[in-house]
């Protein structure tokens, strides 16, 4: 607690390694807090909205809230895993470079997932709707549709389709409606 | 949403009912009750537009300049002809033991001004056309000549409660009602009889899993008769 009282010669040679040991402690500290941030906002509301699994409102809104933030966010956390790469790089041993560089990519990997849409891979949506007229559709009669009939305007979607694309953005007389099942 | 045309996509799942969101915004967007429930457009909701459930030769009998979506060519495999009991099948997360219903079994599910009522569909289909009233409103649940479409009507005709019965004749699909015995089609108008050329009120309904309507109507009542 009381520096005075230490031998000073051994606290003058530490001293002067010390700026960077702080430094370099602070740098690690905030490329893991960056590292983990980043990968956090991909895999928390990916865990969270996860089929098959109960949804609670706290966790949920979590999961929106940190999604809505992922494309920035990650974005900032990377650049900063980044820089703190490039600096860290040179002053330290191999195992070090190892656990750098495989952050880095998981890091890289958040950032991307957080732009794309996963589970558009799952069900793919329909772009650009095409429609048959009902005389020439090959539908079975028996088939189950969801119909709509807007201004005189009579539109099907198969059941068997919409369970699999879930969404369809379509208009009808002009007005812009979402089918979905 | 005010006047701004918005564009959804699939964007994840809460207990088994999507969730979507819109490109324009980002905003979370709750399917079975088209609510925004995070984001900048957080509180507000879509308009409901009038759909049915029936089966294609139904609706091909009804709309004879209708169009009917085409397959995606690329990715027709991946529907499934039997996604009903496939659906059937699959685990679910949320459920409600006290209740007298299971998890899947398939009810229809109406609000009449946010008072709800679930009609099991082994019950409604073995009973239509079935006559029940929901805060104060008489209504009539019809199941079609094809034993899978169903329409819900308000069973008012000229400003009186009506009362409707299934023709005896097997041969010829209608509906009678108990004041003119004119007769009536599947689509709630009249064919015959002096009620000719009316046509009732539809009521927005929806063929849903008992523990999906369960849980986004934790108020609703059971039809039983």
């Amino acid at each position: 607690m009381n520096a005075s009282s230490s031998p000073a010669p051994p606290l003058r040679n530490q001293a002067s390694r010390q700026p960077n040991r702080r430094t370099s402690f602070w740098m690690w500290t905030t490329f893991s807090l960056s590292a983990i941030a980043a990968i956090g906002l991909l895999l928390i509301p990916a865990f969270v909205i996860r089929p098959f699994t109960h949804q609670s409102p706290g966790p949920l809104w979590l999961a929106m809230a940190l999604r809505q933030r992922a494309p920035l966010g990650t974005l900032i956390a990377g650049l900063a895993c980044l820089i703190f790469v490039f600096v860290l790089w040179r002053t330290v041993g191999r195992w070090r470079k190892s656990l750098l560089a495989l952050t880095l990519l998981m890091v890289i990997f958040s950032t991307v997932m957080s732009r794309l849409n996963y589970f558009e891979w799952m069900f793919h949506p329909i772009a650009g709707a095409q429609f048959v007229a009902q005389a020439q559709s090959k539908l079975d009669p028996k088939e189950m549709i969801l119909a709509v009939n807007l201004g005189g305007e009579a539109r099907a979607y198969p059941i068997s389709q919409m369970a699999y694309h879930h969404v369809l953005n379509d208009v009808v007389a002009g007005v812009p409606i979402a089918v979905t099942y | 949403m005010n006047g701004r045309a918005l564009h959804f996509y699939l964007a994840g799942i809460n207990n088994q009912n999507f969730l979507m969101r819109d490109k324009e915004t980002g905003t979370w967007w709750q399917q079975i009750t088209g609510k925004a429930i995070y984001g900048p457009l957080g509180g507000a909701a879509l308009d409901l537009v009038l759909s049915d459930e029936l089966t294609f030769g139904q609706w091909r009998s009804e709309s004879p300049s209708g169009q009917v979506l085409a397959p995606v060519v690329k990715y027709v495999k991946e529907y499934d002809p039997n996604w009903e009991p496939d659906v059937a099948k699959l685990p679910v997360v949320v459920s409600f033991p006290g209740t007298e219903l299971k998890s899947r079994d398939v009810v229809v599910g109406l609000t009449i001004d946010g008072v709800a009522r679930a009609y099991p569909w082994e019950t409604f289909a073995k009973q239509s056309p079935v006559l029940d009233r929901v805060n104060g409103t008489p209504l009539l649940l019809v199941l079609g000549p094809d034993g899978k479409s169903f329409r819900v009507f308000i069973a008012r005709l000229d400003g009186q409660d009506a009362e409707f019965f299934l023709q005896a004749d097997p041969q010829t699909w209608s509906l009678l009602d108990s004041a003119t015995a004119s007769q009536w089609n599947f689509q709630g108008c009249a064919t015959s009889g002096s009620a000719q050329g009316k046509c009732l009120a539809r009521i927005p309904a929806l063929k849903d899993y008992w523990f999906d309507w369960r849980n986004y109507h934790p108020e609703t009542t059971i039809y039983k008769h």
